[in-house]
């Protein structure tokens, strides 16, 4: 227990501009590992490279601030890479089945696939809070349902989006850029600043912390307690939806092994970033961080002539833990 | 498909006597079950595919002929799956094992009930399980793509993306390297992109960025051919002359047949093996002679004149 | 004789914020000692560096006249100190025997010996006056049996020196009998006991010699005999404690506006009727476990339950506490850190929570309203927080009673329920809290004071409602309500036998 002193002023002062290395944190790891990347291949700090990089990590990276919200408080969705596979099936599927390279074309298919993640991801919800079943077991179970469907809608094989035309005016949307700046950037920083708005402005973020600190504490609060967690599992699904958005334009494809593992990056980019897997703290732009770190590792691994490819892996999970190393002793240091 | 069947066989350099029309009044009741890996890749999907049209097919040609094909999602599901198999009571087992170590006890196990085994693809530990053994070949995989690409650039660099690390994947990699060797051709980078069209786009990005000069691509695999080609559009790069992908997806193959310059050529790895196991093992039953012995479908290099046998519009593969 | 153990001249400081400055503590071999202090006096921090869980920033410490540096609380726990802490630190998944010897498991060969352990966890509860089986899970204990085995934990590890950290916050009369009557068997054995509590006449009773902080400082040691409970509260406060009630207002006409009719709720409550008038503080009495937490805890939504519920003459039904709250109905926990307060959050977070939507414009809570709300509750509360950011958990006690009686305050109740206002409080803020209570009556609120505290309700209510078993047992109002009609309808016990069990509570 603290005690007060007895010099405290009955109001004290806030302090305003408060450094807050916690936070800072996974950008600090994420400007290391960019100072490794220079040191191992000189072509590696090279805008286009860091570009390509960044723009990769779009996916992870929209889903992981949806993960965000869902670990925030205090929940857990496994099923998020089966649901952007089953989702960017749904969408090429409705693609083709419209036809023709119409702009109404893709906005229709485009508000299918946010409705089917939406929906997903509200079912997602409804068998936690209703069912009242732990989400680990219910979003493992939805992993493999999204999945076999995927498969079972391409028959075993791959969904194409088979329209050229649509396919040539769909393309920009990963591969175009406003400004100099690629779409998919533009989308990560849109999603993570309406997160950050959404967690930490409003009255609904409020309650996510809440209820992922102390659900029992938020119950005698008054917070509606499982409609703020329904409501996470719906926010996951519309970023899977998003993500799905820029996914699909990229290869024009869904096959069985789409979005595969994604669910463990996501996780991986949200705890990188400083959200505890406990619940009770949310950190948007640190997940955002910890999505461009994990591409990042990938593509230092692929820059770098002296690791063999088959210690890859090892290499790529030992930066993962040294980094997190870091960032906790940074945190501890204070 | 009896096309490919016979095909197949010519190349195996066996001839068996062929199930044919002849045969079909002769009412016998035969059960063969197939197990093969649920549809996961483009490859497994599109062997999934041949096996259920095989069966619809051997099913029409020979009344009597029950054909039960299953789908496993991992190889412990895969060895559950034989033991549900077994209780039906089956003349003929159709396995293409997960892989060949788990999988060997529990096809012995099949065997001793006195059931005909056919093994597709990857082999077995023990081989003398196996009656037939039906199989693409790896090894010649890499080797047929090694040597077209020492033949066509004579030299160059060449970037090489690997599938998921297993027997299948080594053989096809070393392969290929020996038989660039004495060529002026080089491989500057070799990674693993898990046979993957959105990893082999990552890597490919990468290594774009990081080798200013690449002659060709080896891909390994239609679907990652797919994912170099999507990086390669974006980079804008004009250096790369070609990249060969393999196992002969259709669009892949289309392409080839239509001139596209980026896929020249394409090496086969048919899925439709296991509709060819599974006339085999027909043949066995309703054929003149037992079948037995090894049946190696070879890797050929599909070019633009002989694309057209390749081609199959219907499959998903 | 040199000490036990002994602080010289001890200070700390968390950076510019001193909290102890030169603490002289000199602890005897077979003498029970207690500290108190107001809540910030710097007792818990005390307790902190002699048990090795903080360094002192000035001074030293030394065991039998020889100095010396604990590495750590192992360290400490290594020559003999040990602390029981009043949080309560135990795993709710495992028996009581598995807490019990959780980290030295006795074994046989390989296993562990569960059947040994059960019978010594059992003989262990007994001596502490708790007869428990010891295969129970710790979830199924009440609060009071849980530091019951705390303690026993505490004391199967050898020891020289045991500190308690406030140990009857929590227990009721008879589970604090038994507890003073093992704190003698300990002192009896050689042991040095440091003792710290906020109920006066307790310490008053068991206490061999008293040392009274106030602000971070050394007031006075001395001999338990010279000081009685009034003097001792004037120490503490540095002023008279007379009043520590304030002064009975006449209770008020009867204008029902809660009206309860057979509630029941399974499992702990049979049937409960009563009626809440306008402006009148209400007092519940009983033994833990009597179903009064759980009665309230039905009545504002938190709990699934039978029985008719009136407001204002209107039957209404409350399904969660947002609905009970949006009528004017407020309830706080009796348990603050696990239902009451979000520890790991900050005050502001804490403060707006319940009443959150009166901060959002235009869908964004606005945060400048919430600190400016903050600095009037501190100000109105007197929340003693050295920073403004600080987290809930990081206050004392008292505080965080005051930051949620602010939260709750927020919503501008109608109805108050204030579940054990006072657990684990000093003196001083037990009587800003009093006075608060009193005002909210005074301005035509209706109270409900939930306590085990005879001397509150018998200072501060208007009427007491006593329950037993999860029934009301009786009623006691106006100059009736006294220590021995309470305790009879509570225990259903003769007078004389409540008598002796309460002696050692307040």
């Amino acid at each position: 227990m603290t005690e007060n002193a007895a010099t405290t002023s009955p109001v004290p002062e806030r302090r305003r501009f408060a450094f807050d290395l916690k936070a800072a944190s996974p950008f600090i790891a994420l400007a290391a590992l960019i100072l490794l990347g220079a040191v191992v291949n000189p072509d590696f700090l090279t805008v286009s490279n860091l570009t390509n990089v960044v723009t990769r990590s779009a996916f992870i990276a929209i889903i992981a601030v949806g993960a965000t919200f869902v670990i925030a408080s205090g929940g857990l969705d496994l099923s998020v890479g089966s649901m952007a596979a089953f989702t960017a099936g749904l969408m090429i599927l409705t693609l083709n089945k419209l036809g023709g390279a119409e702009t109404s074309t893709l906005l229709m298919a485009m508000g299918v696939a946010l409705m089917v993640a939406a929906a997903c991801g509200l079912f997602n919800g409804l068998v936690v809070t209703v069912g009242k079943i732990e989400p680990f077991i219910v979003t493992l179970g939805t992993m493999g349902i999204f999945r076999s469907l995927v498969i079972f809608l391409a028959a075993g094989g791959t969904i194409t989006l088979r329209d050229s035309g649509m396919r040539e005016m769909y393309r920009p949307l990963y591969f175009g850029s406003v400004m100099g700046i690629p779409i998919p950037v533009i989308a990560i920083l849109l999603v993570a600043g309406l997160g950050a708005l959404l967690l930490y402005k409003t009255p609904f973020g409020r309650h996510v912390v809440a209820v992922g600190s102390n659900e029992d504490v938020a119950r005698y609060s008054g917070v509606p307690v499982s409609r703020v967690r329904l409501l996470t599992y719906v926010i996951q699904g519309i970023c899977v939806g998003i993500a799905v958005l820029i996914y699909v334009p990229r290869l024009g494809s869904a096959t069985p092994t789409t979005g595969l593992l994604w669910e463990l990056q996501a996780i991986t980019a949200v705890v990188i970033g400083g959200t505890a897997l406990r619940g009770g703290v949310g950190r948007i732009w640190g997940t955002v961080a910890g999505a461009v770190i994990l591409e990042l590792v990938a593509n230092i691994m692929v820059f770098s002539n002296f690791v063999s490819e088959y210690l890859v892996g090892a290499v790529q999970g030992s930066i993962i833990i040294i980094a997190m190393l870091v960032q906790r002793s940074l945190q501890r240091a204070r | 498909m009896k096309h490919t069947m016979l095909k197949s066989l010519a190349i195996a350099g066996l001839a068996v006597g062929l199930a044919g029309a002849a045969h079909a009044q002769e009412k016998k009741n035969v059960t063969i079950a197939v197990s093969i890996p649920a549809a996961t890749h483009g490859w497994t999907g599109g062997a999934v595919y041949h096996a259920e049209e095989a069966a619809k097919r051997l099913q029409q040609t020979h009344p009597g002929l029950k054909v039960i094909v299953k789908t496993s999602p991992d190889g412990a599901s895969q060895a559950n799956a034989l033991d549900d198999l077994m209780a039906q009571k089956i003349d003929a087992l159709v396995v293409l094992p997960f892989n060949s170590d788990e999988l060997t006890n529990p096809v012995r196990e099949v065997k001793k009930r006195g059931t005909f085994i056919t093994v597709v693809d990857r082999g077995l530990k023990d081989a003398s399980i196996q009656d037939i053994y039906v199989a693409g070949n790896n090894p010649e995989f890499g080797r047929v793509a090694g040597k077209y690409f020492a033949d066509t650039l004579k030299q160059g660099n060449v970037v090489v993306l690997r599938g998921i690390p297993t027997v299948i994947d080594d053989e096809r990699v070393t392969n290929f390297e020996k038989a660039l060797e004495g060529s002026g051709v080089k491989v500057i980078d070799k990674q693993y992109a898990n046979w993957n069209r959105d990893d082999a786009f990552r890597v490919m990005q990468d290594y774009l960025s990081k080798h200013p000069k690449i002659d060709a691509v080896w891909a390994s695999d239609d679907d990652m051919a797919l994912g170099v080609l999507e990086a390669i559009r974006q980079a804008k790069r004009e250096d790369i002359k070609f990249v060969l992908g393999g196992a002969g997806m259709k669009e892949m193959v289309k392409r080839v047949m239509d001139g596209d310059k980026m896929i020249p050529v394409n090496v086969s790895y048919p899925p439709a093996l296991v509709a060819t196991a599974m006339n085999v093992t027909a043949a066995h039953f309703y054929g003149n002679a037992p079948a037995r012995g090894t049946y190696v479908l070879n890797a050929e290099l599909i070019t633009k004149d002989n694309a057209k046998n390749y081609y199959f519009p219907d499959s998903p593969f | 004789m040199s000490s036990v153990l002994e602080a010289r001249e001890i200070g700390k400081s968390f950076g510019p914020v001193e909290v102890l400055r030169g603490i002289p503590l000199a602890l005897q071999a077979g003498e029970v000692h207690a500290v108190i202090g107001e809540n910030g006096a710097g007792k818990s921090t005390l307790m902190r560096i002699l048990s090795g869980h903080l360094q002192p920033s000035a001074g030293s410490l030394a065991m039998d006249g020889q100095p010396l540096v604990f590495t750590g609380p192992v360290d400490a726990e290594k020559r003999g100190i040990v602390l029981v802490h009043q949080e309560i630190l135990l795993a709710p998944d495992l028996t009581i025997a598995q807490n019990l010897f959780l980290g030295r498991e006795m074994r046989r060969g390989l296993f562990v010996d569960d059947a040994a352990m059960n019978r010594i966890a059992a003989a262990k509860m007994a001596e502490l006056g708790a007869r428990l089986d010891p295969r129970m899970p710790v979830r199924e204990l009440s609060i009071a049996q849980r530091q019951l085995v705390q303690i026993a934990r505490a004391l199967l590890a050898p020891h020289r020196v045991v500190i308690f950290d406030e140990p009857t916050a929590t227990l009721s009369g008879v589970e604090a009998e038994a507890l003073f009557l093992a704190i003698h068997q300990l002192k009896a054995k050689g042991v040095a006991v440091l003792y710290i509590s906020h109920r006066l006449p307790e310490v008053k009773a068991i206490a061999d010699r008293v040392t009274v902080l106030r602000d971070g400082r050394h007031v006075t040691t001395r001999d338990m005999a010279e000081l009685d409970p009034a003097g001792m509260a004037r120490l503490m406060v540095g002023r008279d404690m007379a009043n520590l009630y304030p002064p009975r207002t006449p209770a008020p006409v009867a204008e029902p506006v809660l009206e309860a009719r057979d509630i029941a709720v399974p499992g702990y409550v049979e049937t409960a009727s009563f009626a809440l008038q306008k402006g009148e503080i209400l007092g519940f009495a009983g033994l833990i476990g009597a179903g009064r937490t759980e009665l309230f805890e039905a009545i504002v939504g938190l709990r699934p339950h039978r029985g008719e519920v009136r407001l204002e003459g209107r039957p209404v039904a409350f399904r969660d506490a947002a609905r009970s709250m949006a009528a004017g109905i407020v309830y706080l926990s009796e348990d603050r850190k696990g239902k009451g307060l979000l520890l790991q959050q900050d005050l502001r977070v804490n403060l707006t929570l319940a009443a959150l939507s009166r901060f959002a414009r235009s869908g964004l809570v606005a945060e400048s309203q919430e600190w400016a709300e903050l600095d009037k509750a501190i100000a109105g509360f007197d929340i003693r927080a050295r920073r403004k950011e600080m987290l809930a958990g990081q206050l004392s006690g008292g505080n965080q009673q005051k930051l949620l009686l602010a939260k709750m305050m927020l919503l501008e109740p109608r109805i108050v329920i204030i579940d054990e206002p006072t657990r684990g409080i000093d003196i001083g803020t037990k009587e800003q809290i009093y006075r608060f209570i009193a005002e909210l009556a005074a301005q035509g609120r209706s109270i409900v004071v939930i306590s085990s505290e005879m001397p509150e309700l018998i200072g501060l209510c208007h009427r007491v409602i006593v329950m037993r078993a999860g029934r009301i047992a009786g009623e006691v109002t106006g100059d009736d309500i006294a220590e021995d009609p309470i305790m009879f309808l509570a225990t259903g016990v003769h007078e004389e036998e409540v008598a002796e069990m309460a002696a050692g509570a307040p």
